[in-house]
């Protein structure tokens, strides 16, 4: 049984109270973020004789460690800090990691970053001692509009299909991320995009 | 231009200066001992073998700055199945080692010439794979698109026997104007009752000629590369036209300029002064600079390769 995340985007605000959650209970320091809220926006307005319309749009995507199928930060580690558990969890193992930053250079979300003060790179875990205890994990339970679920990720695609390449996330067949997006009314597929990422400085 | 990255800019570039003087030098042993003989060709060669050990070392101690937690050094072999970084790792390693045994057995003379010949060939080919593995790590990163591209080796080869051709040389043409001018009485003795004053000219000579012919044609190979790979990753657009900028600007005309002016303009000197065995100072002075010039540009070009990681996504 393999764990992932379900995001629904037509019901995310940007509030970013997953984001604030995640550093609160993993007690991360500026300039780290496990989970961030990128906000894709775009348009401008059509001309229809004497009639101009805007045509802007703007939609949210929480997003973190996707603990892919195919982890190429796993890949790519020299030390084998980097690993994937049976349930799918990739994590680090400071007692091992040698702060190359290899694995920061690979992964197309951003996933695992670097903590200078430790030297070690840091990553999401999905919570794994809330899991151990039977909670949910943090950015999940704050969620006040309940677009972030979890849960075993074949269920989660029976439920909620398969989609995971929205811009401006980068295709998933690089990694194959254990994750079901539920898109926005004007949520566009990667690679086709006319928008741009509103927010580059939260993320 | 790059700063973050210096160690790994120190290390690349050094550590692909040695492998290509060790295979240059291989090359130049081989070929000139038929004509000049192994004692001769060792007498010349020999300081500038000893002196790719200093440079190896100098680029591997650079790269331990790259490790933000120089306590967990060891793990970095730990996955030699699966990444490249290990493979570099345990080739550099490898490369230094075997290197260093070559150098003692020719100081010491062990083993028979053969052996150290076979001995040779095994640490030129680790040092290939060396280079091929350090190439690898950044070509096999399919979410940075400015070097998943056959650029990357390509540009890793070139530099490698590049500044390995002009390293070469300049250590040559030092070895033997340091001899000229400090050559003991036994030194003198035994070149003036043996006549061996021509032969290591002519072998000099022999050496720079091809010497500046290689490192000419490695420019004409690199001045092919550089627009290219850049038009490709102009053409591919997205991610990787946004890395192209980064091959434009004063960094990128230095690099230019610099690798012109030492492996095209000084090599062809270098080519005709041999040829026409000119004062050896000059050969020395238009090495040297060639190389200094060189090793320049090739600093400046990796600090912009490293500049030029863009990457995939978010």
């Amino acid at each position: 049984m393999k764990l992932g995340f379900s995001f629904d985007q037509s019901l995310c605000t940007g509030c970013k109270a997953c984001s604030v959650a995640c550093k609160d209970k993993n007690d991360l320091p500026v300039g780290i973020s496990w989970r961030r809220v990128v906000e894709y926006s775009g348009g401008s307005w059509q001309q229809a004789g004497d009639t101009f319309t805007p045509n802007v749009f703007s939609y949210y995507t929480s997003i973190s460690c996707n603990h892919c199928e195919d982890p190429i930060c796993v890949r790519v580690c020299p030390t084998t800090a980097m690993t994937q558990g049976p349930d799918g969890v990739v994590s680090v193992d400071a007692d091992k990691c040698v702060g190359c930053r290899y694995c920061e250079w690979a992964c197309p979300y951003s996933a695992p970053q670097f903590d200078p003060a430790s030297g070690h790179m840091t990553k999401c875990d999905l919570c794994a001692d809330y899991r151990a205890d039977g909670q949910d994990p943090a950015c999940v339970a704050a969620c006040p509009s309940r677009a972030l679920g979890w849960g075993p990720i074949d269920e989660l695609r029976a439920d909620l299909g398969d989609l995971a390449g929205v811009e401006p996330l980068p295709d998933p067949a690089i990694t194959r991320p254990r994750l079901v997006i539920t898109p926005h009314r004007d949520a566009q597929p990667t690679g086709t995009g006319t928008g741009a990422i509103a927010n580059p400085e939260e993320l | 231009m790059n700063t973050e990255e210096l160690p790994m800019i120190i290390f690349t570039v050094l550590a692909q200066m040695s492998v290509g003087a060790f295979v240059v030098l291989g090359v130049v042993q081989v070929v000139a001992a038929r004509r000049f003989g192994a004692a001769a060709v060792d007498k010349v060669t020999d300081p500038a073998l000893y002196a790719i050990g200093p440079a190896l070392v100098a680029g591997l101690a650079a790269s331990m700055l790259h490790m933000n937690d120089v306590t967990n050094t060891l793990n970095v072999v730990r996955h030699l199945g699966t990444s490249w970084l290990s493979a570099e790792i345990v080739c550099g390693i490898a490369f230094a080692g075997l290197g260093f045994v070559f150098a003692a057995a020719q100081w010491f003379k062990w083993a028979t010439p053969t052996w150290r010949r076979v001995l040779a060939a095994v640490t030129a080919l680790v040092g290939i794979a060396l280079v091929a593995s350090m190439s690898m790590i950044y070509y096999t990163l399919v979410t940075v698109p400015a070097w998943h591209t056959w650029a990357t080796p390509v540009q890793f080869f070139t530099t490698t026997f590049l500044l390995g051709t002009l390293a070469v040389g300049a250590a040559l043409t030092g070895t033997v104007m340091w001899r000229t001018h400090h050559r003991t009485t036994a030194d003198a003795h035994d070149a003036a009752s043996a006549g061996a004053t021509v032969p290591t000219t002519d072998l000099l000579a022999s050496c720079l000629r091809g010497l500046g012919i290689a490192a000419v044609v490695l420019l004409g190979v690199e001045f092919l590369i550089i627009p290219l790979s850049i038009t490709t990753l102009t053409a591919t657009g997205g991610v990787a036209a946004e890395s192209a900028t980064v091959f434009t600007g004063a960094w990128f005309i230095a690099r230019l300029t610099l690798v012109f002016a030492g492996a095209g303009l000084l090599a062809a000197f270098v080519l005709r002064y041999a040829t026409t065995r000119t004062n050896p100072r000059t050969l020395a002075i238009l090495t040297a600079t060639a190389f200094v010039l060189v090793l320049a540009s090739e600093l400046i070009g990796r600090s912009l390769f490293y500049d030029s990681m863009t990457r995939i996504g978010m």
